[in-house]
């Protein structure tokens, strides 16, 4: 059992994740061998659509980071004045926990 | 035992090569930091949001939170097996709905306001019409839908008629309500799918998940479209940047984290003075404030820019289990072990 843990120590990245839980988890419950070896069978298939998937998202086309803040900063800027938790309320007629002094028609 | 064939072989080598890529293609764009781009910002004051509502009334433990579209009522879930919709402006209960089964793990309030959801340990996902009572008094239950085969970790309504729910068997499921049916369902993850964040313009949603990864996914495909690597430990919670071009994870690992979209990358990081993991995080409404609740019975807060710890809320007794922002931004709703509701504003 401990060979086919050694064998996917080959695979590295986040994505290898996956088998790995797959495989530690056919062999932690006690599966045989033959067992283990057709979970990996489905486990190959897995690892095409895990492979497949990863190609897909190295291809994606990613913007420099400096322009990502900037419209990050942006959007913060143009909309800080609006955010209650960061500037309190304007007035206190728009806070709606403030004490109530005379009834008010909802 | 025999070896690897060929194309398994060929099939890792590639895994490899491309994760090696997107690594590199990741560095190539990266050329500025978070922190040192904002530099010349106005720095923002220590938070000073202060507890304006105590929300009692549930007796167990409060594992979930969520703020109806009119940034009024909320809905709290307890292991005493009933969902609170409260009055959060007037403190008052709006409705005690007594549910089937007390583990109740998450809630979800429509945006219209005029349904709830919860889901836990049952392994299912039941929707209530707060308009409309059963024979018995209580919130009609319209919808129980089954067929998980792990807890439900999650749901949000995408609109009255469709909800995305994240559950342990590592599955995404969209169900139209109306037909009682799934729509989607797609295995997303290598690990509980453990919170969801619909993007402003509902178009795309994040997830996060134990396998310590978020993904990207577009609402109409079944593929993922991104996913983001740095989180060292379970993802316990993400939410959308209000301006649709990134997310904030809080995670087990102790660290709070934005990644941003169109980059691909992790762009901030952020810690707490203490030790202690994160369960859940939010932003402000223009997204300068980054609050998360913690093990340590408070909610941490931090400048997004500066990525720079701006205060803690400190009133929960024990651990805080949610927290959730209301969608004009005017206060945030956290629920604890400790049995309490706060509203802070």
């Amino acid at each position: 059992m401990n060979t086919l843990l050694e064998r996917h120590q080959g695979c590295s990245g986040g994505y290898a994740l996956l088998l790995e839980y797959v495989v530690c988890l056919a062999i932690n419950i006690g599966l045989s061998d033959t067992a283990v070896m057709d979970m990996m069978v489905s486990t190959l298939q897995q690892q095409r659509s895990v492979t497949e998937q990863l190609r897909r998202e190295a291809a994606i086309k990613r913007i420099p980071v400096s322009v990502a803040v900037a419209d990050i900063v942006r959007f913060i800027s143009e909309h800080e004045q609006e955010d209650c938790l960061l500037v309190g309320f304007t007035s206190q007629k728009v806070n709606p926990f403030r004490e109530k002094s005379s009834c008010t028609v909802l | 035992m025999p070896k690897d064939d060929a194309e398994t072989t060929a099939l890792k080598k590639e895994l490899n090569d491309l994760i090696a890529k997107c690594k590199a293609d990741q560095e190539k764009v990266a050329d500025a930091k978070l922190a040192e781009k904002c530099g010349d910002m106005g720095d923002v004051q220590r938070i000073r949001l202060v507890v304006k509502k105590s929300l009692k009334g549930h007796i167990n433990k409060v594992n979930s939170v969520h703020y109806s579209g009119d940034s009024r009522h909320c809905v709290t879930g307890s292991l005493d097996g009933k969902l609170i919709i409260w009055d959060t402006w007037s403190g008052n209960k709006v409705q005690v709905i007594p549910l089937r089964s007390a583990w109740v793990m998450s809630v979800a309030f429509a945006p219209s306001g005029n349904f709830v959801a919860c889901g836990g340990m049952d392994n299912m996902c039941t929707v209530y019409d707060v308009n409309n009572r059963d024979a018995t008094g209580a919130a009609k239950m319209v919808r129980e839908l089954a067929g998980y085969e792990g807890f439900l970790s999650s749901c949000r309504f995408l609109d009255d008629t469709h909800i995305m729910t994240g559950s342990g068997d590592m599955k995404i499921c969209v169900w139209d309500l109306e037909a009682g049916k799934r729509e989607v369902d797609f295995n997303a993850h290598a690990g509980d799918v453990v919170s969801i964040s619909l993007a402003p313009d509902m178009k795309t949603f994040v997830t996060g998940s134990v396998d310590r990864t978020c993904k990207l996914w577009d609402v109409r495909a079944e593929k993922e479209k991104q996913t983001f690597f740095g989180h060292e430990a379970d993802v316990n919670s993400v939410c959308y940047h209000p301006g649709g071009q990134a997310f904030a994870t809080a995670s087990e690992d102790k660290t709070a984290r934005l990644f941003d979209i169109r980059s691909d990358q992790q762009l901030g990081h952020y810690t707490p003075p203490g030790n202690a993991g994160f369960t859940s995080c939010g932003l402000s409404f223009s997204g300068r404030y980054l609050l998360a609740g913690s093990d340590d019975n408070s909610i941490h807060s931090w400048d997004t820019l500066k990525v720079a710890h701006t205060g803690t809320l400190n009133a929960h007794e024990n651990r805080v289990t949610s927290i959730s922002i209301a969608p004009n931004g005017i206060a945030l709703a956290s629920c604890s072990w400790d049995q309490s509701v706060r509203v802070w504003g």
